[in-house]
């Protein structure tokens, strides 16, 4: 087994140094490969290219004084086998001010939910009880939506970077119904059009990522086709795709022998996911950072991505972010540690509400799944 | 009257009080008193600042307590100073009982530190070595040399209080030569 991982490591190895040979082969001529990307239809997610894929920027210099705001969220999802429907959602923040008034501020509001316009939701014309990928939606709108009353009340501090744990791009909505699609992406443009408003810019940070954008861009580049059309792809009788000597590297595995130095950053990249389709002008952009421990990818909507000066800003403060965390930003570890549930903590969640529902001398029925959980026998 | 905390733990004989702010309290053998009915006079023996949560630890970062207020601010808002108090006297309808209180003061009650006439009032007497020497759990003879400080303090020019307190404890430890003249030397 370990001899059959050597073998496939050294592959790998094999794999990540054509591709990069082949990411500097295409950045001289990089216009073409863009304008490539744009006509290709292919079944992967593509990065949309908006210079040299080669170019690396030097950490710029952090401001003295800063502010670092992040919102992560956990929740206690309904579960059928107690005795109420309900669930919770647990958003943590935490605001970090560096410089000469360096201050700190933690803070987690716990939001119950029990009402049918909350337990229920319009799914195409209809309304079904809210099951956990609903619920995991609206948690993730609420940390935008808690990020944006963190920038509100931070607005005049100058020099702030918004900070979310994972992406900006709602990918799970794409096959939704239009109407709960809706109810997410018009709150978050919303948020989005505020903080443009703030100039306060918001990032999405992603520690170890499997993503590929930038890899499947090379595969465009390596396919011998004009306009690359995956569906109709000619080569499916040889033995290898034209495309697929690359295949299974990761643009981290890709990054990780471009950006030598800590703090360096890659040029930055458009994402091509269906949904920010609905974006309007916040269509996310994406960028990978040497960390040090690892390479981070950072999502940005295109009007950071365009500002140099929001742009260095959230470069810098990422980095500094993920050096006083050890490799991960120290705002979104507090954020989380202010966030979490744990299983203790959702045991006295339904403890409390099955008591509050006796002491109003409702009857409480628990299924026997729930009931037998409770009291194991011997 | 400063505000110097406020309880988080109680019982008859002492209570825990969290500071205000990390790493200040009142000093080692300071007397405190709660504003809890009846009021409960304490002497504080112990000084704890650590993390807030039990599952995390603090880490040294090698800055400087300046760089860590302006590159790690968040680090103080994860800790907590709190201070442990040893009961010595409580008051009932305006004089001082040398006892245990009937009932211990509420949790989230403040507690301030003692004027100069309260320690003067609370340490006249050498009830609170006693207090203090059958107080299993407390550094007994450093308590000793700090409340008497604090008393002699309160009191300035009474030469003759430290030599009374000093036959107290002489006869409180007995033959304990050694131990006698280590506190006495201490204390002065």
């Amino acid at each position: 087994m370990i001899e059959e991982k050597k073998g496939l490591e050294e592959h790998s190895l094999e794999k990540i140094s054509l591709s990069l040979s082949e990411l500097k082969l295409r950045s001289k001529k990089w216009e073409e490969l863009s304008q490539k990307v744009k006509l290709s239809k292919t079944s992967w997610l593509l990065a949309g290219v908006l210079g040299p894929l080669d170019n690396t920027y030097f950490l710029p210099i952090r401001p003295q004084t800063c502010t670092v705001i992040a919102s992560d969220g956990s929740q206690i999802f309904p579960n059928r086998h107690e005795a109420l429907p309900c669930y919770l959602i647990n958003i943590g923040s935490a605001v970090l001010h560096y410089g000469e008034e360096g201050k700190a501020k933690l803070n987690s509001y716990p939001k119950f939910f029990y009402k049918d316009e909350d337990r229920l939701v319009i799914w195409d014309g209809r309304r079904i009880p809210a099951d956990s990928s609903v619920i995991s939606e609206r948690r993730a709108l609420m940390e935008f939506q808690e990020l944006l009353r963190l920038a509100d009340e931070n607005k005049n501090l100058g020099n702030t970077v918004a900070i979310c744990d994972g992406t900006l791009i709602f990918w799970r909505l794409e096959g939704t119904p239009s109407d709960f699609k809706n109810e997410i992406i018009q709150p978050f443009i919303s948020v989005m059009d505020r903080l443009k408003d703030l100039r306060i810019p918001i990032a999405g940070y992603i520690s170890f990522p499997g993503s590929t954008d930038v890899i499947n861009t090379l595969r465009v580049g390596l396919c011998p086709e004009e306009v690359s059309y995956c569906n109709r792809c000619p080569y499916t009788d040889l033995p290898e795709l034209p495309c697929s000597p690359i295949e299974g590297v990761t643009d981290r595995m890709l990054f990780s022998r471009v950006l030598s130095k800590p703090g360096e950053r890659s040029s930055v990249f458009q994402s091509s996911s269906k949904i920010l389709d609905l974006y309007g002008d916040h269509k996310i952009y994406f960028f990978y950072l040497n960390i040090g421990e690892e390479i981070a990818r950072v999502e940005i909507p295109k009007w950071v991505a365009n500002d140099k000066e929001l742009l260095d800003l959230t470069h810098t403060v990422i980095f500094d972010q993920a050096r006083k965390g050890s490799g991960y930003p120290v705002a979104l570890s507090e954020a989380h540690e202010q966030a979490v549930v744990k299983s203790r903590d959702r045991d006295f969640f339904f403890d409390l509400i099955r008591e509050g529902l006796v002491r109003s001398d409702f009857r409480v029925t628990v299924s026997r799944k729930g009931l037998s959980k409770r009291i194991p026998r011997i | 009257m400063s505000r110097v905390g406020e309880i988080v733990e109680s019982s008859t004989k002492g209570f825990v009080a969290r500071s205000p702010r990390i790493g200040q309290s009142p000093s080692f053998g300071c007397f405190v008193r709660t504003d809890s009915k009846p009021v409960v006079y304490g002497l504080v023996y112990e000084i704890i600042t650590e993390s807030r949560d039990p599952g995390r630890k603090p880490d040294p970062y090698g800055k400087s307590m300046e760089e860590l207020k302006r590159e790690q601010p968040e680090i103080f808002e994860l800790l907590k100073t709190e201070f442990r108090s040893l009961t010595i006297a409580y008051s009932e309808k305006e004089n001082i009982r040398f006892s245990l209180p009937p009932i211990p003061p509420h949790i989230h009650y403040f507690v301030y530190e003692c004027t100069r006439e309260e320690v003067e009032l609370l340490s006249s007497e050498d009830f609170f070595l006693r207090t203090i020497i059958s107080s299993p759990n407390v550094p007994v003879d450093d308590l000793i040399i700090s409340s008497l400080r604090h008393a002699q303090d309160a009191r300035q020019f009474d030469k003759d209080y430290l030599v009374r307190m000093g036959k107290s404890l002489a006869r409180f430890f007995k033959d304990d030569y050694e131990r006698l003249s280590s506190v006495l030397r201490r204390l002065v």
